[in-house]
């Protein structure tokens, strides 16, 4: 078969050539090459032209038992990805997928898809959700039947709940007549996609190759219709490795994209009327932004009615220093007779103050009698099982619809029902929240004085001199420890890339696998893709880091080192003094020390530039230097900083 | 793992209340009698746990909502400790049984020790 070109047209061009050629060949000459029937035992095996093979493969019947082919259903798959412009298929190799795997290197040329090797499945899956959040489209990956897409569940929780559309595949051997004994029964299931059900939009197990394609192209249309999903697709290895028996009927269908849909026309008027009615609206949102053009419509909308935004951050929704950003003021929420929820998951847990003592109680944090609407997709796709709905909210207008697709109608109901008057009192409005936000930005400077010298260091002098060493480049935060706020507080994020959101199921182990599928993503518009991670999170797969030295993807991470899960830690704290018992054991099972963990030794381990521990602040930024003189070479760097919990 | 959500922003009417409660009015300030040992307070301080909310220089953290921060703290000790025992919201509640009041006038006694905030003008990091 010809290489095939990079082009992905060239390319399904000449598989179907020469699967087309095979087919012929084989209706021509019914032969099969078979070396025992055409070499005589104890005869010369030195050919002589024709030579017997060839003379075998001319003239012999077919045998039961051939050795080679010269097509695999694995170069049709191929083609599929080629089609759907998938770049990356992150993977852990496995026999399951052995098939494919050839397929993608000999026929794909390695190229859309490109193998990216990953040491763990949970480490494919998050570099395919951090990728996606930053380009906006989706990657695959493939993991090992059974085992492998057991490694993978959790990342795919995660991607589940953030809305990330991650193309999960997994090998399978459906005929039981067909696996080898052992691991390819240990290996194989009637339902693989069982497991990750409760968290993939769609799935399936094609059976044959058009059967794969319509399943590929419709897992790609619904992972990316709104609200986004993993999905996933089973494959069976005998589709991946066998010839293919139906070259000439096979075909690709085309890829229709759904138009994320706009809210009801009616509604949004409705929703125009109440916002320009209000005196002191509110604008929660979470994962509005799915394009770039997400953030600036948002700008719009809030700018048009001078009013306060509150960014739960899943996105890179709303720039952290513009005047109306106040979303370290929640307590203005006591004030708003209008609270619009975009894209917002869990509305309850925003709108309500929770206590976690014996009696566990709650109380709304906002007026009573506030008019409450949501706009969003989150409602118009919903599972049972895992909770990540949260606490049912009441509200007063529900808008299913897509939030960004939504948003130009929504501001341009806003305009016409806009007078001098109401201009004029926007504009009021909008001052006195910019010296609210002026204030509140000084207020956390004031807040980072506090310790600024201190060893182990502050969590804000961290944040300031990673700032310090960043702010002038092109940038792009992508990852972040557990409540590590600093960033959003003093930094300027203005760039509908400079943040990327968090892990969505809150399952530790996100982060610094998702913040490198997020570097690659960065990597081809040559921005300084910078993240912070908990030393926690860094332990459950360290070994990205060899993923990230192997593919030459340059990041710089920054391991946020309080040598504990620190969260669990006040958690235990709350526990014995509610017990009254045993305050100073609460180490025990806790704390990741005696002995210390030497990130950037490990670092070093993994082929990636090491700085640290670094313990006195006064070396911080030389260090972090160093690190980004590397990473500005398009090598990874970790800089491992400790500090104090939070 | 974390049993609530994973998210960045955490300014919450919840801590509202504690952070009121540590904060110095001018009547407390006259009532403030401490007499603790600081050097001693701070070993307990770290001991029992207190720095995994509040920070090792009582710069304040996060837990599922803020912890205020709580250097240079200006609440008479006799505040400091009734708020102790009866910790509001999220904040766990400390008895005689794991804290002695001679022990939380150490804490009080370190708290007030500490530096606390200076001016942000005089932090060329924190004004870029």
């Amino acid at each position: 078969m010809p290489k095939p070109s990079n082009s992905p047209d060239a390319g399904r061009r000449n598989f179907l050539k020469g699967a087309t050629l095979a087919g012929a060949a084989a209706l021509a000459t019914p032969v099969a090459a078979s070396t025992e029937a055409a070499n005589p035992p104890g005869g010369s095996a030195k050919a002589t032209v024709p030579g017997p093979r060839l003379a075998a493969a001319e003239t012999m019947p077919p045998s039961k038992d051939p050795v080679t082919q010269t097509t695999s259903g694995g170069d049709f798959m191929v083609d599929v990805f080629k089609t759907l412009d998938i770049e990356y298929l992150a993977m852990n190799c496995a026999s399951s997928f052995r098939g494919l795997h050839e397929a993608v290197l000999n026929y794909g040329g390695n190229t859309k898809p490109e193998i990216l090797t990953c040491p763990h499945e949970e480490i494919a899956v998050h570099m395919a959700q951090g990728y996606a959040k930053i380009e906006g489209k989706p990657m695959a990956m493939i993991c090992h039947g059974v085992v492998g897409l057991q490694h993978a569940t959790m990342a795919m929780y995660n991607a589940w709940c953030d809305r990330v559309p991650v193309i999960v595949m997994g090998g399978n051997i459906i005929e039981a007549n067909k696996r080898g004994p052992g691991a390819e029964w240990v290996h194989s299931a009637i339902d693989p996609g069982a497991i990750a059900r409760d968290f993939v939009k769609w799935d399936d197990q094609p059976t044959s190759l058009q059967h794969f394609a319509e399943s590929a192209v419709r897992a790609y249309k619904v992972a990316t219709t709104p609200p986004m999903a993993p999905v996933m697709l089973s494959l069976d290895a005998e589709l991946q490795e066998n010839p293919i028996a139906d070259a000439e009927t096979l075909k690709i269908p085309k890829l229709s994209k759904v138009i994320p849909p706009q809210g009801d026309s009616a509604a949004l008027a409705e929703l125009a009327r109440m916002l320009v009615a209000a005196e002191n609206p509110v604008i929660i949102v979470d994962r509005v932004a799915r394009t770039p053009a997400g953030m600036e419509r948002l700008v719009e909308l809030a700018e048009t009615l001078q009013c306060a935004v509150i960014d739960n951050v899943g996105r890179m929704n709303f720039p952290s220093r513009h005047p109306l950003n106040q979303s370290f003021r929640r307590t203005i929420l006591r004030q708003a007779d209008v609270i619009v929820a975009l894209e917002v998951n869990e509305l309850w847990g925003s709108l309500n103050a929770f206590s976690d003592r014996i009696v566990r109680s709650s109380k709304p944090n906002y007026k009573q009698g506030a008019k409450i609407v949501t706009l969003g997709s989150r409602d118009l796709y919903m599972k049972s099982n895992y909770q990540d709905f949260g606490r049912y909210q009441e509200v007063d207008l529900t808008v299913g619809g897509d939030a960004e697709a939504s948003l130009p109608i929504l501001i341009d109901q806003i305009k016409r029902l806009l007078d001098d008057g109401k201009k004029s009192a926007f504009a009021t409005r909008g001052q006195k929240l910019a010296a609210a936000k002026l204030a509140a930005v000084e207020q956390a400077k004031s807040d980072a004085t506090i310790g600024w010298d201190a060893s182990p260091i502050t969590t804000a002098r961290m944040c300031a001199e990673v700032y310090s060493q960043i702010k002038d480049e092109d940038w792009s935060l992508v990852g972040t420890a557990i409540r590590l706020t600093w960033p959003h507080r003093l930094w300027k994020f203005d760039k509908p890339y400079q943040w990327n959101g968090v892990s969505g199921g809150a399952g530790v182990g996100y982060n610094l696998p998702a913040s490198l599928g997020a570097a690659l993503a960065n990597k081809r518009h040559g921005r300084l893709t910078l993240a912070f991670g908990g030393d926690g999170d860094f332990l459950f797969a360290p070994s990205t880091l060899w993923t990230a030295a192997h593919h030459r993807i340059p990041i710089l991470y920054v391991v946020h080192n309080n040598r504990a899960y620190h969260q669990e830690y006040m958690y235990l704290q709350a526990m014995a003094a509610r017990h009254g018992r045993g305050i100073t054991n609460t180490a025990t099972g806790i704390t990741i020390t005696d002995p210390n963990v030497d990130y950037a030794t490990i670092a070093r381990g993994f082929g990636v530039h090491g700085e640290g521990p670094i313990i006195d602040p006064k070396d911080l930024g030389p260090a972090l230097k160093r690190a980004i003189a590397v990473v500005k070479t398009g090598q990874p760097a970790v800089v491992d900083v400790v500090t104090d919990p939070r | 793992m974390n049993r609530f959500t994973m998210r960045l922003i955490y300014v919450s009417v919840l801590m509202a209340g504690a952070v009121a409660a540590l904060a110095l009015s001018p009547a407390a300030l006259a009532q403030n009698t401490a007499s603790g040992d600081a050097a001693k307070g701070k070993l307990i301080y770290l001991a029992d746990g207190c720095f995994t909310c509040h920070g090792r220089v009582g710069q304040g953290g996060a837990m599922n909502y803020p912890a205020p921060a709580i250097a240079k703290l200006e609440m008479p000790v006799e505040s400091f400790v009734s708020f102790l025992r009866d910790a509001p919201n999220d904040m766990p509640a400390y008895s005689t049984d794991v804290l002695s009041n001679e022990e939380a006038a150490d804490i009080h006694a370190f708290l007030q020790s500490l530096p606390g905030r200076k001016p942000t003008k005089d932090f060329p990091l924190l004004n870029e």
